[in-house]
């Protein structure tokens, strides 16, 4: 099958009957296109772009028009007013909230940092035993449900938790998970992962030759850790950091779980609180401290693009090469004890948290007075498996199914607009898909609230079924697809589309018959991610559950709300359960690419 | 298959705060069955051109046509969408669609056209049979060699019976000895078929044993346009003269005619008189000639323009020796098959050997 079995000389090759064929077909085909024609894939194109664009807007302007109203938008008789930013400002429980807030996310972002900085250090550059499976398990809270955690946490560490008096007790250390420093250090064990993850990624991406070069230098591995390796950790300490800081900074599980019922209050659960126990319902002031919050969290997000930006320039390429040279020796003693460490570390916040949930969905309580075996039930989950709570399992699985495969549809042709296509606005697209994750979910709640109100139909029709609630969670959602989709579309070469364009294709044949189906395991991934995230999701669901309409997260606050801890450790697990189940499926199939680009 | 015109294409390009020109008036034409090549550096635009003619850039200026048919106007607005050019494509990354056959790949633009299964089925096995992959299609692509993957890019591009085949560097993943025979290869079916190709390469072996013409560009230029053996041996600038294989550049002043058409010019470098012959020059011109290694003679007395010269380094290339020279100053390559062991050697520079560059 040599090229050089048809040489000129060879005579009549093996193609001459093809070449009458090629010659004589006629081209019909050929004179197919019109001159100047009305390129009917634009109007395709500005479709999609205004379908993403009204869903990530929807929240956000309704809001901020209710916030400077006299009256909720359905009253009658509104003006024009500041007062509810006056009132917002006046309120000293606001004052609070906010300076509570400050301190939660402080702190949470320096304990994140130093221990997922560190981990991250200690596991890719030194020789801490089971480091590799440490690895995987340090990310591991970063996909369970949230919600879940804070309960394990909760029954373990809360005020009258199994563990509580042991840990206060026996062995001396004052937690009190209901303070804010307390709720600081469960958002420490949830950030941690994020930073890890960052962390982690940018030390595999380092240039070995950076450190080899040191150590041929003569520096000492040790020293190589210290002058080189943290040093170049810098960006992404940065940017986990300032990732932290909002997440942290929009918790709303952690003090309507902890804090709140205690009267430490962050800035989202104040705002559900006068939303939910206020003497006027739908208080204008709500939509103005979401508004302020709303502007804080932009200002983050274009803080972190700013310096993100700015560090890329720094940032050493390649990456490839020589592997690292054999990294820290720590000595016996100093290795075996961080890798004990690493242990209790993960057994205290993530397994023990895991473990007490599921034993107080078998007990009637948890206690440590009285061994569980003697309080054994399986009422909890018979509780669960009937009337609202059974309802609301299956709504989730709905929403989340349903939600998963339209979101990573939309975003997947989103993404194709904005990387693969001439439209004039394709560069707002990474923008405006990127917005959601700016919005804190509690904005998005009241946001698409107000939404339903206002635009009617389909407001009303979205509000009183669960496909109001699965819009918003899908909006919150979309970016972690389109993170994905992004960075999948960069790894396939654009010459394979333009193949097909040549060939006679148009941009919607191109896209759906040859580039998304090349993109196929991309397209999974971040159908499985969206899957878990909007199961878990429960922050803007708060604002637009209506009767027969619940969803998991929503009843299992109602519940702990009314003190049944039994059913709602049930309904956790069975979160939890499913979660691992759409993990393994995920993992089996596309094990490497679920790291990594949840938070990324 | 009708020809391609470029007319006045201009592109201008931002990168950053930095602008430039991508292209600047290119315009020349594609003849019916011709094998045309756009020769040039990386950077000088080739690509640009070959893009805009088929509709992945859209350029600033200009126009382009396929027989009758308008492909780009600017003036009168039209732009037609690369699928309704009805050209085939083959890429340099080959663009092999992974997901699908080899059967999948070369079927797909006839399914685009809805085309009866049947003759789909005929039809593509024809072409791989053409393109001596008859056994191949239901391999993915990942099974296939390089070169079985640039044939089956080509079978695709192929299947439909374009207007004109467009080729953007399609031999540059292959190694050396098998792209040689792909070109032979590539050669021959061209002929055979009669098919008009648009060649882009930045490979002057490629461009000058394919090419019936060939389009040299720089910086976004067209410099010169012509056969492969009259650009090779009549270069019309420095930098033709250069790109296409080595050259030497030799700084002169014309003196005097002499007679049957012969100027005699003295070189800047060392003062040595040079005749050249066919050139039309003037008393006082100053020029520069280019004059190819392999023209330049050594040991052979034969005729004029003889110098001693000093050898100051010597290349064995396998077939050919490459002599660094040096003439009382004037830095000189030459080749010769014979090998010359002696600090000296005795330099010929035959008149007819010396093209004056203009300027």
């Amino acid at each position: 099958m040599s090229p050089l079995a048809l040489n000129p000389q060879a005579g009549p090759g093996p193609g001459v009957s093809t070449v009458a064929t090629l010659r004589t077909t006629g081209d019909p085909p050929a004179e197919r296109g019109r001159v100047r024609r009305l390129v009917p894939e634009t109007g395709l194109q500005a479709a999609i772009w205004v379908l993403v664009t009204v869903c990530v807007l929807a929240p956000v302007v309704p809001l901020v028009y209710a916030s400077v109203q006299s009256q909720p938008l359905y009253a009658p008789g509104r003006v024009f007013t500041l007062a509810a930013y006056r009132q917002l400002f006046t309120d000293p429980a606001f004052r609070t909230a906010a300076l509570n807030t400050l301190e939660f996310a402080g702190l949470t972002t320096v304990g994140s940092l130093l221990l997922g900085g560190g981990f991250a250090v200690l596991c890719s550059r030194t020789d801490v035993p089971g480091r590799r499976v440490y690895s995987r398990l340090f990310i591991a809270p970063i996909l369970l449900p949230p919600l879940g955690l804070i309960l394990g946490w909760n029954a373990l560490y809360g005020p009258g938790g199994y563990a509580h008096d042991f840990v206060t007790a026996t062995l001396h250390i004052p937690l009190n998970l209901t303070s804010v420093p307390g709720m600081a250090v469960l958002g420490t064990a949830v950030a941690v992962p994020v930073v890890f993850l960052i962390c982690q990624a940018a030390l595999a991406g380092t240039d070995s030759a950076l450190e080899n070069s040191a150590r041929s230098a003569g520096a000492s591995p040790l020293r190589v850790l210290g002058r080189i390796t943290v040093p170049m950790l810098r960006p992404a300490l940065l940017n986990s950091g300032l990732l932290v800081f909002t997440l942290a900074f929009e918790s709303l599980g952690i003090p309507l779980v902890l804090g709140s019922p205690e009267g430490h209050d962050l800035l989202a659960s104040y705002l559900y609180n006068t939303w939910s126990n206020g003497f006027t319902p739908d208080p204008p002031v709500v939509s103005a401290g979401a508004t302020v919050m709303l502007a804080a969290a932009c200002l983050l997000l274009l803080l972190r693009t700013r310096l993100l930006g700015a560090q890329a320039r720094f940032v050493s390429n390649g990456g490839r090469g020589a592997p690292a040279a054999a990294g820290v020796r720590l000595g016996t003693v100093p290795r075996w004890v961080l890798g004990a460490l690493f242990g209790l570390y993960l057994a205290a916040t993530t397994f023990a948290p895991i473990a007490a949930l599921a034993l107080t969905s078998l007990v009637t309580e948890l206690t440590p007075l009285i061994a569980p075996w003697h309080l054994f039930t399986l009422g909890n989950w018979r509780t669960i498996g009937q009337g609202t709570l059974a309802h609301s399992i299956l709504n989730t699985v709905e929403i989340a199914v349903v939600g998963a495969v339209l979101t990573c549809a939309v975003v997947a042709l989103a993404t194709a607009v904005a990387h693969r296509s001439g439209f004039r606005l394709r560069r707002s697209l990474p923008f405006i898909m990127l917005f959601p994750r700016a919005i804190p979910g509690i904005i998005i709640g009241i946001g698409f609230f107000w939404t339903f109100l206002l635009v009617n139909p389909p407001g009303s029709a979205l509000r009183n079924s669960i496909w109001g609630i699965m819009l918003a969670l899908s909006v919150r959602s979309l970016t972690i697809a389109y993170f994905v989709m992004s960075a999948a579309f960069a790894t396939v070469g654009e010459s394979l589309d333009h193949a097909a364009r040549s060939g006679g294709a148009s941009w919607w044949t191109a896209m759906t018959r040859i580039t998304l189906p090349i993109l196929r395991p991309a397209l999974f991934v971040s159908f499985v991610l969206l899957f878990i995230s909007i199961l878990n999701d429960y922050d803007p669901a708060l604002f637009l559950v209506t009767p027969g309409h619940e969803i998991m997260g929503v009843s299992m606050l109602d519940a702990l709300q009314k003190g049944t801890t039994g059913p709602v450790a049930a309904l956790a697990m069975v979160q939890v359960a499913i979660t691992v189940v759409a993990i393994a499926a995920g993992r089996r199939l596309f094990a490497a690419r679920i790291r990594g680009n949840r938070h990324a | 298959m009708p020809d391609i015109t470029v007319a006045g294409l201009s592109k201008a390009f931002a990168q950053g705060r930095a602008q430039g020109q991508a292209l600047s008036g290119v315009s020349f034409s594609v003849r019916d069955k011709e094998f045309l090549t756009l020769l040039g550096p990386s950077g000088c635009g080739k690509t640009t051109t070959l893009m805009s003619i088929a509709g992945f850039q859209r350029p600033d200026e200009g126009t382009i046509s396929c027989g009758d048919r308008i492909f780009f106007d600017r003036a009168g607005q039209v732009d037609l969408a690369a699928e309704d050019r009805n050209l085939g494509m083959v890429f340099q990354s080959y663009a092999i669609w992974p997901h699908l056959t080899v059967f999948g790949n070369v079927a797909f633009p006839l399914k685009i056209r809805r085309m009866r299964r049947d003759a789909v089925r005929r039809r593509v096995l024809d072409v791989l049979e053409l393109v001596e992959l008859a056994g191949y299609a239901g391999r993915y692509p990942h099974e296939l060699s390089g070169g079985q993957q640039q044939r089956v890019a080509l079978a695709r591009a192929l299947v439909y019976s374009p207007a004109v085949l467009l080729l953007d560097e399609p031999f540059s993943s292959l190694d050396a000895k098998l792209r040689e025979r792909a070109r032979a290869w590539l050669k021959h079916l061209q002929g055979e078929l009669g098919l008009t190709t648009l060649f882009v390469t930045h490979d002057q072996d490629e461009a000058l044993s394919l090419s019936d013409r060939i389009v040299v560009m720089n910086a976004g230029e067209v410099l010169q346009v012509g056969g492969p053996e009259d650009i090779y041996h009549r270069p019309k600038t420095r930098f033709v003269a250069e790109f296409l294989g080595h050259c030497n550049i030799l700084d002169a002043r014309a003196v005097a005619a002499t007679s049957a058409g012969s100027t005699e010019l003295v070189l800047r470098a060392n003062g040595n008189r040079l005749t050249v012959s066919g050139e039309d020059l003037a008393a006082g011109d100053q020029v520069q000639l280019a004059v190819r290694p392999e023209a330049i003679k050594l040991q052979d007395p034969a005729g004029g323009n003889s110098y001693p010269a000093e050898v100051r380094a010597v290349s064995f290339l396998g077939d050919h020796y490459l002599y660094e020279l040096d003439l009382d100053g004037l830095a000189l390559t030459a080749t010769d098959t014979r090998s010359f062991a002696g600090p000296s050697v005795a330099v010929r520079i035959p008149p007819a050997a010396c093209r004056v560059l203009p300027s």
